[in-house]
């Protein structure tokens, strides 16, 4: 077997006794070293590295047993096997003990070779086994301190991802306990780790979902599937806003789950956005529907209305069943009155014409004046404007007949009714146009019936109502791409409501921060 | 307009719709004479005089507004009154005098016919 060579010091004040070691040791093949004296010795072992030193006991300046002492205080030799060889004292073999703990032999003249070089041998073997298991130590140090590095770099590298990246990102154990967040995490929902660790999260989530998050995500953590869900989350300013959200799991090398990652992006704009054209699609398919419905209506209609009118006076009837006629007359006018509604936007001209939104509203408090009188109701009015716009005269004049004839109706013991005609900035969309606000102190819209208020067939008028008018009032007013809001405010037994109606006349840059009160 | 009672050409492809409207008209002391479509309307109208022309706009062949335009070349005097229970006006309906919705019922119809008859 091929081994790296070790050196093998041999020390001896006799050049003859030396010339003896080395020819005994020479076929081990290993470096021999030879020194005349123990100083000469201290010299070559200060120089190279020896693995063995063979030396005579009793030499001139320094003895053997002075020697090793000074080799055995060095840190550096301690690994050095001493084979000391001498004849045999009493108190040599004494003294020989107090070596025990370390690599000493000693060999007694006459040297018997084999046994020289069984000793040397093992030492050599020893010194050896010794070397290369530094060596992989070394290595192995080495190669930890590398990967140890990787990993902090590698994890670095990952957490400055994880927090440069838009969504709230987090990880958790293998048992789907949360141990790391990222700082947008933090910024949104305003919490600290001690927190929402673990299962701290589920105290931001909305109370109507946090059941089935729950489930979808243990039941994920259990099989070790992707998660993916869709649910709102609390804000530190309070708000829900919605977030997908989705954690797969990372593997180790064995394929065990070693850690969840996951991500919640913020999907409340788009979901916003879907609903709203959900819900102008479906408005648009019931105005489509209502539509044709009503025309389909409108031709029977017509035919029976006729033929109950020529019935009306007839004089083949007798009292009774002219009675029966009117009452179906009357209940058809009922039948019309719907259809009118909804067929409705009658347009006396083809084209849009300049329309004076003031000119408009004056002619609605004109047509209203009467009620108004009797009513008891006091009216301000503030045209700041002339509001003229591109449109259809009679489906505006249809809306603020809506809209003014509600808040008439809604002070059915007087009341202020305030109307404000001003060019206005959209709130929404930065688009410059003019707003006409309504204002009634009447019986106030009840925060149920708030959602409902645009919808098609409600009304709060029992069977005076059809309860189409806000409905058509806002397709009308869409379809200029303009907004029809409300508030109502309730103060004790009084109330304020106010509608307001914005139509863009122009498309405006100007960030709508920006925007002057062009109030006089 | 001719002497005596007002002539009426009631044009509707619906016989139902058609016979009660011409009643009513009666009834209101019209001359009444009817056709189911808007060809049928203007062979009536190249044989005798009318006064007014009271048509549906939804017909099959031919529309209402399209009947206008020439009953307005074969008689230049006579009134036009297009109804429908269409939702939107036609764009070619301005040819008529009165476009009527038929949702607005018989004593709006005639008031309406009478008002376009009078030059209103």
């Amino acid at each position: 077997m091929t081994h790296e060579p070790v050196n093998i010091l041999m020390v001896d004040d006799q050049p003859g006794k030396l010339l003896s070691y080395e020819a005994i040791l020479t076929p081990l093949g290993e470096n021999l070293v030879k020194a005349n004296s123990g100083r000469e010795a201290l010299e070559i072992l200060l120089k190279a590295d020896i693995a063995i030193v063979l030396m005579d006991v009793s030499m001139p300046d320094i003895d053997g047993f002075q020697l090793a002492d000074m080799i055995r205080e060095h840190p550096r030799f301690q690994q050095t096997a001493i084979i000391f060889i001498s004849a045999v004292h009493l108190s040599d073999l004494d003294r020989l003990k107090g070596y025990e703990r370390g690599a000493v032999d000693y060999i007694s003249v006459p040297v018997v070779p084999e046994l020289l070089r069984a000793k040397v041998t093992i030492f050599a073997e020893l010194y050896r086994k010794t070397q290369q298991l530094e060596r992989l130590n070394h290595e192995l140090e080495h190669r930890v301190a590398e990967r140890t590095e990787e990993l902090r770099e590698s994890e670095g590298q990952f957490r400055s991802l994880a927090n440069s990246i838009p969504q709230l990102a987090w990880m958790a154990h293998p048992n789907g306990d949360r141990f790391w967040y990222n700082q947008r995490w933090y910024d949104y929902t305003g919490k600290t780790f001690d927190e929402v660790k673990d299962r701290g999260w589920k105290t931001i989530h909305h109370p109507d979902h946090i059941e089935r998050v729950e489930d979808s995500y243990a039941s994920c953590v259990e099989s070790g599937q992707p998660w993916e869900d869709t649910f709102p989350l609390r804000g530190t300013d309070g708000a829900y806003r919605w977030f997908l959200s989705r954690a797969v799991p990372i593997y180790d090398v064995n394929g065990k789950i070693a850690r969840w990652f996951g991500t919640n992006t913020d999907i409340t704009e788009r979901k916003q956005a879907e609903e709203a054209l959900v819900k102008s699609e479906r408005f648009a398919a019931m105005g489509r529907l209502a539509g044709i419905i009503a025309h389909e209506i409108n031709n029977p209609l017509e035919a029976i209305s006729n033929a109950f009118y020529l019935l009306r006076d007839h004089p083949s009837l007798d009292e009774e069943a002219r009675y029966f006629a009117k009452l179906a007359e009357e209940e058809l006018k009922r039948i019309a009155h719907i259809t009118k509604q909804t067929l409705s936007f009658y347009r006396e001209s083809q084209q849009a014409v300049q329309v004076a939104l003031a000119e408009v509203l004056e002619n609605v408090i004109e047509l209203q004046s009467r009620r108004l009188q009797v009513g008891g109701i006091i009216l301000e009015k503030h045209l700041a404007t002339d509001g003229v716009i591109h449109g259809y005269p009679v489906e505006l004049k249809q809306v603020f007949l809506n809209i003014i004839g509600n808040a008439v109706q809604a002070m059915p013991n007087g009341g202020r009714l305030r109307i404000d005609l001003r060019e206005s900035w959209g709130r929404s969309n930065g688009h410059f146009g003019v707003r006409v606000s309504v204002h009634d102190t009447g019986v106030g819209i009840q925060p149920e019936h708030a959602k409902k208020i645009f919808e098609p067939f409600f009304s709060t008028k029992d069977a005076k109502g059809t309860g189409l008018g806000l409905w058509i009032s806002k397709g009308i007013i869409q379809k200029y791409g303009g907004t029809i809001r409300f508030r109502s405010m309730r103060r004790g037994e009084r109330c304020a409501t106010c509608f307001s109606v914005f139509i863009p006349t122009a498309v405006s840059a100007e960030p709508k921060e920006a925007a002057p009160v062009l109030v006089a | 307009m001719s002497e005596g009672r007002p002539v009426i050409l009631c044009v509707d492809d619906e016989p139902n719709a058609l016979i009660l409207r011409k009643l009513v008209l009666q009834k209101a002391g019209y001359e009444v004479i009817t056709a189911s479509s808007g060809k049928q309307a203007l062979e009536l109208a190249e044989s005798r005089s009318i006064d007014l022309l009271l048509s549906d706009q939804l017909m099959p062949g031919m529309t209402g507004a399209q009947l206008a335009k020439e009953i307005r070349v074969i008689a230049p005097k006579a009134r036009i009154v297009l109804i429908s229970g269409v939702n939107e006006i036609p764009p070619d309906a301005s040819v008529a005098d009165v476009f009527l919705s038929k949702v607005e019922g018989p004593d709006a119809l005639c008031s309406t016919v009478a008002s376009a008859l009078s030059g209103q």
